[in-house]
């Protein structure tokens, strides 16, 4: 309840009132942030550098996607200052964020231009054809440098006491109790809450993902969550912590939060502003995507909503997922590389051997397809497994037109792949190993058993979804 | 997760890959007698083995070439488990991808134990002994590694008996990397505890996995789920 410090009245336990509040939540955040971008503008053109409250508005706004280098030095030299500020005066500086969201979107707009900073010096040096941006970037090897960027989020945590404070939540004690001199003031509390969310990021930009998922530990994701509240952090906590489980094989526990998310989304999409809805909407066909992989080795029955607009945006790449095989390789690359964050190195290129730069890209997507591979052949076995309650493998065998050996690895590929992690009420990287397929079957030297576990049709649900329609 | 956080993991290891420690380039040298000792006691942390190559990613003058193929090997033997690939993405792209103009020893070894890895995962048990016998390079590459072969063996074992009630002792010769028939008698007697027939098919006692029982999931339907529809149907009448 604590979290919602910021007086609101506490909410009832109930999902359905929750998230209304949250779509509530959301409507005013956007017509405050209306007034935020006018506030902003007038700033600016007061031209008052040295003003504190400028400074901070200032590190909220995005940078200019075709900035030039120069740009992208200065806005670096300007966090660096402002953050230095900030956790380096003597004592707390006492400061009022200039809105709830502010702390989100500095954080944001810092990973951002960190992540770009570092995809473009990559792309500088694999290109080899501007000497000059090549050299400046060479002579500043730690601008935009990883060890600075993590540097000042696990700063801002410590700083805040935020980990000691989402503990005390958990225990339903008072955060302020244990948050210090500097995580009671909102400045420091808010940089240290979303700071976590920007490691979650910046770990999974590197292609740590079981680091990033750690990394949530004192955080719980639920609708009361603090980031909650902020649309673009929801948003973007779903997506990293939906991919890093689907790159640690928790294709369930993926599309549990990827499905979160959608379903969260098409709520409130009639009255978000068209240019946040774009960034919004580009993210949200990237996470279909990922559903479609996730489904693909992990059959599931999804949210009906989610079903619908999948079958709408990726129906015949889905279908030829879902069937395997050689053929479906292809698309597998298609839809992770566009769905997958821009991976970063984060050590500077090697700008006198152009080719020796390997998009990390590609080397994120090469280890998944090992696994992609590995697995093509299941959605074959299975197909063919549920028609029959035994069977003979060289027969078997023999229909699939492959060499006995083969079959059985296939079998003993997707039998292994039946067992799954499955995040239960704990931290995110915690879970209990289940049973994820209705198919079971076991060998008798070469004659296969097979059961198949019979689902009852699940009736509670779609009873009580019209009959709070009738109610409408 | 498979050798994700082992028991044998020491305070000291604890303490740098739980706090900021894990940053300090000083600590790869813990971390990298650490591994030493995983590699001669038969145990696997990859979470801890994952900081160092952390740290060899922010740190490349410290890379050591064998400590990353280590590294991987080990991980190897948690199969089938994410756990070689979540180290493999911490490697330099260049480090997986021989470049055109490099002959990096490290980018060679690398890709030979992925490829190598690929036929565990793939349960393609045979020709991972094949690929293993196939070149010099992988003994080199598994030296360090005490017990590799047993490990990976028993490994194997264990997979079969989840999937096996009765297996033929000629797949098994092959899948268990073994010469002749009676080697592989001795290795399931002695130390799989199975029985093998007098026909030569090897019986694999029964467990949960390799049952394959018939079930039904019903959906669970408690009052608690209507407890919205009851309340507010009250309140409509209230």
């Amino acid at each position: 309840m604590s979290t919602y410090a910021n007086g609101m009245a506490p909410l009832q336990d109930d999902s359905d009132i929750e998230e209304e509040a949250l779509v509530a939540d959301y409507k005013e955040q956007v017509q405050y942030e209306d007034g935020l971008d006018d506030e902003v503008a007038s700033m600016s053109m007061a031209q008052q550098p040295d003003d504190i409250q400028s400074r901070l508005a200032q590190a909220a706004q995005p940078l200019d996607f075709n900035a030039p280098l120069e740009a992208k030095f200065q806005s670096y030299d300007a966090y660096c200052s402002l953050f230095h500020f900030i956790l380096n005066s003597e004592g707390p500086v006492d400061l009022e964020p200039p809105s709830y969201y502010w702390a989100w979107d500095v954080i944001d707009e810092f990973i951002y231009q960190f992540n770009s900073f570092s995809s473009y010096r990559a792309r500088i040096a694999r290109q080899g054809q501007t000497p000059d941006e090549a050299q400046m970037l060479r002579e500043n090897p730690n601008t935009w440098g990883c060890y600075s960027v993590l540097n000042v989020l696990y700063s801002l945590i410590q700083k805040s006491q935020i980990i000691e404070q989402l503990g005390a939540q958990k225990r339903n004690e008072d955060p302020a109790a244990v948050a210090g001199d500097y995580g009671n003031k909102s400045l420091y509390k808010m940089l240290g809450y979303f700071s976590i969310i920007g490691l979650l990021r910046v770990h999974c930009l590197l292609g740590d993902f079981s680091l990033a998922l750690k990394t949530m530990d004192d955080i719980e994701l639920t609708k009361k969550a603090q980031f909650a509240r902020v649309m673009a952090a929801h948003f973007t906590t779903y997506y990293y912590v939906g991919f890093s489980y689907m790159m640690m094989r928790r294709y369930g526990d993926a599309i549990r939060m990827f499905s979160h998310i959608l379903v969260y989304v098409s709520r409130t999409k009639n009255f978000q502003k068209s240019a946040q809805y774009d960034s919004i909407t580009k993210k949200n066909e990237q996470m279909y995507a990922l559903i479609a992989i996730c489904v693909a080795f992990h059959h599931t029955r999804l949210d009906d909503t989610i079903h619908t607009a999948l079958r709408e945006k990726y129906g015949d790449q889905l279908l030829k997922l879902q069937r395997g095989g050689p053929e479906s390789l292809p698309i597998f690359e298609e839809l992770f590389r566009q769905a997958c964050p821009k991976f970063i190195s984060p050590v500077p290129p090697n700008f006198d051997d152009p080719e020796s730069n390997v998009d990390p890209i590609e080397h994120h997507l090469a280890i998944f397809m090992d696994e992609v591979k590995t697995n093509m052949w299941s959605p074959t076995v299975k197909s063919y497994l549920k028609l029959y309650t035994t069977m003979d493998l060289k027969k078997l065998a023999g229909f699939l037109d492959v060499k006995p050996d083969e079959l059985r690895s296939w079998l003993l590929v997707n039998k292994q792949r039946t067992k799954q992690l499955r995040w239960s009420d704990r931290t995110l990287l915690e879970g209990d190993l289940v049973n994820v397929s209705d198919l079971d079957y076991a060998m008798q030297g070469d004659l296969i058993h097979i059961s198949e576990a019979k689902v009852g049709r699940k009736l509670v649900d779609w009873y009580l979804r019209n009959l709070s329609r009738t109610y409408n | 997760m498979n050798g994700e956080d082992p028991q044998e993991r020491p305070e000291i290891i604890r303490n740098i890959i739980n706090g900021l420690e894990r940053y300090n380039p000083e600590a790869a040298g813990t971390l990298e007698t650490y591994l030493q000792q995983q590699c001669e006691e038969k145990f696997c942390d990859s979470n801890a083995n994952r900081a160092l190559l952390k740290l060899y990613q922010l740190n490349p003058d410290r890379i050591k070439d064998e400590v990353i193929t280590n590294i991987l090997v080990k991980a190897m033997t948690q199969f089938p488990s994410p756990q070689f690939d979540l180290a493999m993405h911490l490697l330099s792209p260049s480090h997986s991808n021989p470049g055109p103009n490099s002959s990096s020893e490290l980018a060679e070894a690398v890709s030979k134990l992925r490829a190598l890895n690929a036929q565990l995962e793939g349960a393609q048990y045979d020709r991972f002994w094949a690929t293993l016998e196939s070149d010099d390079l992988y003994a080199d590459l598994t030296t360090d590694i005490a017990g590799f072969e047993d490990m990976i063996r028993v490994r194997i074992a264990q997979l079969i008996s989840h999937a096996y009630r009765e297996i033929s002792v000629s797949v098994l010769e092959n899948w268990l990397g073994l010469d002749g028939e009676a080697k592989v008698k001795a290795f399931v007697t002695e130390t799989c505890g199975w029985k093998v027939g007098e026909d030569g098919v090897v019986q694999i006692p029964r467990n949960p996995e390799n049952e394959a029982k018939k079930s039904e999931v019903r959906e669970d339907v408690t009052i608690d789920m209507f407890s919205r529809v009851i309340k507010r149907s009250w309140e409509e009448i209230a």
